[in-house]
């Protein structure tokens, strides 16, 4: 199961081509599919090398490039704005991949071992939470945070906090109950029989086996949902409180009042931080057995 | 798959409740009260909304024709930055699944992630940067003697353009890839054997077989792009006119939530219908195709059901690849095949 269709026979053919000689010549066809895959690679990253390019920028304005040096990264220390903002985005991810995570793993599990006609009134749920705009949600939010927080009296959801790590929530939730789900579906019951058959309870098979057969995906799931928590901007944009301004919000009201380097350099620093968590995701997965198609799969939310 | 006696079913289904309350509560529950809002009106200068009468009015205000024009705009960037994505996409997600050696697609798959995993809106002012009148590229490609002036790009609909064809492009490749892959390169060298020259394997085998994939990214790239907000508020500036900017507008500014909900109604309605009639217009190209191309195999391959989801996860990943394993596919490939043999 490691390996996909392609890989494998890819594979054989690489060994019979060293048996056979040289390679045949390669075709106009293949050669442009190289060139154009390669500059849509640097297309894509284009705009991340410049942002860290920038980020060294020592100018007062983001867009000139002045100089270079570490100014960027020295005035982070000297302004709280921008410590408080990367603060509350780091508490507000950290708490909704937790929920994510907890509801998306009990209900990917649900799917997959306990199936019935309601998993696919849920699938279509979590299909809606995943396809609808996020501007509908952000806009949906806000008024419902303020009708609960201020109608129905339950101050909480005046809460910054509260309100960020919910808004971020939902669609992790949906990510990572695909992800479960899907991990789950591709291995047979078996070992939960086995475990039920050595008398262990219910609640030891649960955690001992199926937990344990889910704990890549639900790792993975926690960091792609602390990933994508901590880039929620449209919905942090309309529920925020002031006070609790979570950082890509700044970042936006920037945009409008003229970008400063150091924007760029605590991106460049949360682009290292990301790369980590990506990083640690594959090792995972790959560790689980999963080839690089997987890993595409997973890691694509899809 | 069988129902296990050991534990009571009731209970297995329970596991799910927190996540169904919570879905509901704060998904389900604030999507329905914007569609409540939307039959409701603006009271005053300080009020928000009142719902003490209700009415169409502000659909029709929200189909006047200054917004409308922003929802024909929406619609045509949503359009052709699927379409782009699509062209520009396809062929980076068949280069890593055919013509890419094994051990570097691993590689390859991360630096396709890795962008699309960075923060949406910093690489989106990264574009900022690079399409500045006064940056790196305008003042190169002057001094090159390309452009005249400095370049005329950000805050037009070209820059949206490019921005939301740059945001959404790994949401393309990354489906389109997993489904070339799962075609193989075995039905691929069968049609090769059986006559099949480059374009007509592609058209014919590899393409309707990766169909799965090429609705998922099409549909991962469209509904996104449609409320897009981000990107037409960075590049687009006052000029961008997406709907999502006049949405949040009337949520912010204008504080008049009766027609911001409204205007998300029809944006939601915007797009389940463009992806309907994108369904529709599909369904009917492809009918004569079908009647003619396809050929069932024995009574077993269930009628040709290759449209309904795909194969189920991962079940197709054994080297034999036969119709025992994904019963839906390989029916199919072999009709495709058996025509293009004949």
């Amino acid at each position: 199961m490691t390996t996909t269709k392609t890989e494998t026979i890819l594979r054989r053919r690489d060994g019979s081509m060293t048996g056979s000689g040289r390679r045949a010549p390669r075709s106009w066809t293949d050669v442009a599919l190289n060139v154009w895959g390669v500059l849509v690679l640097l297309f894509l990253f284009a705009p991340i090398i410049v942002i860290v390019i920038y980020s060294f920028n020592t100018g007062r304005l983001l867009v000139s490039f002045d100089g270079f040096g570490f100014d960027a990264f020295r005035t982070i220390l000297d302004k709280p704005a921008v410590q408080s903002a990367v603060r509350v985005s780091l508490i507000t991810a950290f708490i909704s991949a937790i929920i994510a995570t907890t509801l998306g793993t009990l209900a990917g599990i649900a799917m997959a071992r306990h199936p019935g006609r309601w998993v696919w009134w849920f699938l279509g749920l979590l299909l809606l939470v995943s396809v609808t705009p996020e501007i509908v949600d952000a806009v949906a939010l806000l008024p419902w945070f303020v009708t609960l927080g201020q109608d129905w009296g339950m101050p909480i959801f005046n809460d910054g906090y509260v309100r960020l790590s919910i808004g971020s929530s939902l669609f992790a939730t949906a990510v990572v109950s695909y992800l479960v789900r899907a991990r789950l579906v591709g291995q047979d019951a078996n070992l939960e029989e086995a475990s039920a058959d050595l008398y262990a309870t219910s609640f030891t098979t649960f955690r001992r086996v199926t937990l344990a057969l889910a704990m890549p995906a639900v790792l993975a799931g926690f960091l792609l949902a602390f990933t994508l928590s901590l880039d929620n901007t449209i919905v942090a944009a309309f529920v925020q409180v002031s006070g609790t301004t979570p950082w890509p919000v700044y970042v936006l009201s920037a945009v409008r009042s003229g970008l400063r380097p150091e924007v760029a350099a605590v991106s460049t620093i949360m682009l290292a931080l990301t790369l980590v968590a990506l990083a640690v995701v594959a090792v995972v997965l790959k560790r689980a057995g999963d080839s690089a198609t997987d890993i595409a799969r997973t890691m694509g939310g899809a | 798959m069988p129902e296990r006696p050991s534990t009571p079913k009731s209970l297995g289904g329970l596991l799910a409740v927190p996540a169904w309350v919570w879905l509901l509560v704060f998904f389900v529950a604030p999507v329905g009260m914007v569609v409540w809002f939307s039959f409701g009106y603006k009271p005053g200068v300080f009020g928000t909304h009142a719902n003490d009468v209700l009415s169409f009015e502000r659909y029709l205000e929200a189909l006047s024709p200054t917004f409308f024009a922003t929802f024909q705009n929406t619609l045509w960037v949503g359009l052709l930055g699927t379409a782009l994505c699509f062209l520009i996409g396809a062929p980076v997600a068949y280069w890593m699944a055919f013509k890419v050696r094994a051990d570097r697609r691993g590689l390859l798959i991360a630096l396709v992630l890795i962008p699309f995993w960075t923060n949406f809106l910093i690489r989106t002012i990264g574009w900022q940067v690079i399409l500045a009148p006064e940056g790196w590229l305008s003042t190169g490609l002057q001094s090159l003697g390309i452009l005249g002036g400095p370049l005329d790009l950000l805050y037009s609909r070209t820059a949206v353009l490019i921005g939301v064809v740059y945001n959404y492009l790994p949401l393309m490749i990354l489906p389109l890839f997993v489904a070339f892959d799962r075609v193989g390169p075995a039905v691929r060298e069968a049609s090769k054997d059986l006559g099949g020259g480059k374009v007509s394997t592609f058209l014919r085998v590899t393409l309707p077989l990766s169909r799965p994939g090429v609705v998922a990214g099409v549909l991962l790239v469209f509904i996104p792009l449609m409320g897009d907000y981000i990107t037409a508020t960075v590049l687009g500036g006052a000029k961008g006119n997406m709907v999502g900017q006049l949405v949040a507008s009337q949520f912010q500014t204008a504080q008049n939530w009766a027609l911001g909900s409204a205007m998300a109604v029809v944006l939601m309605l915007v797009i389940a219908l463009s992806i309907g009639a994108a369904a529709l217009v599909l369904w009917l190209i492809a009918l004569p195709f079908r009647t003619r191309n396809r050929l069932v195999l024995g009574p077993s391959t269930g009628s040709g059901t290759g449209a309904g989801g795909g194969p189920s996860t991962g079940s197709g990943t054994g080297a034999g690849g036969g119709p025992s394993t994904g019963s839906g596919t390989g029916g199919g490939a072999a009709a495709e095949l058996s025509e293009a043999a004949s």
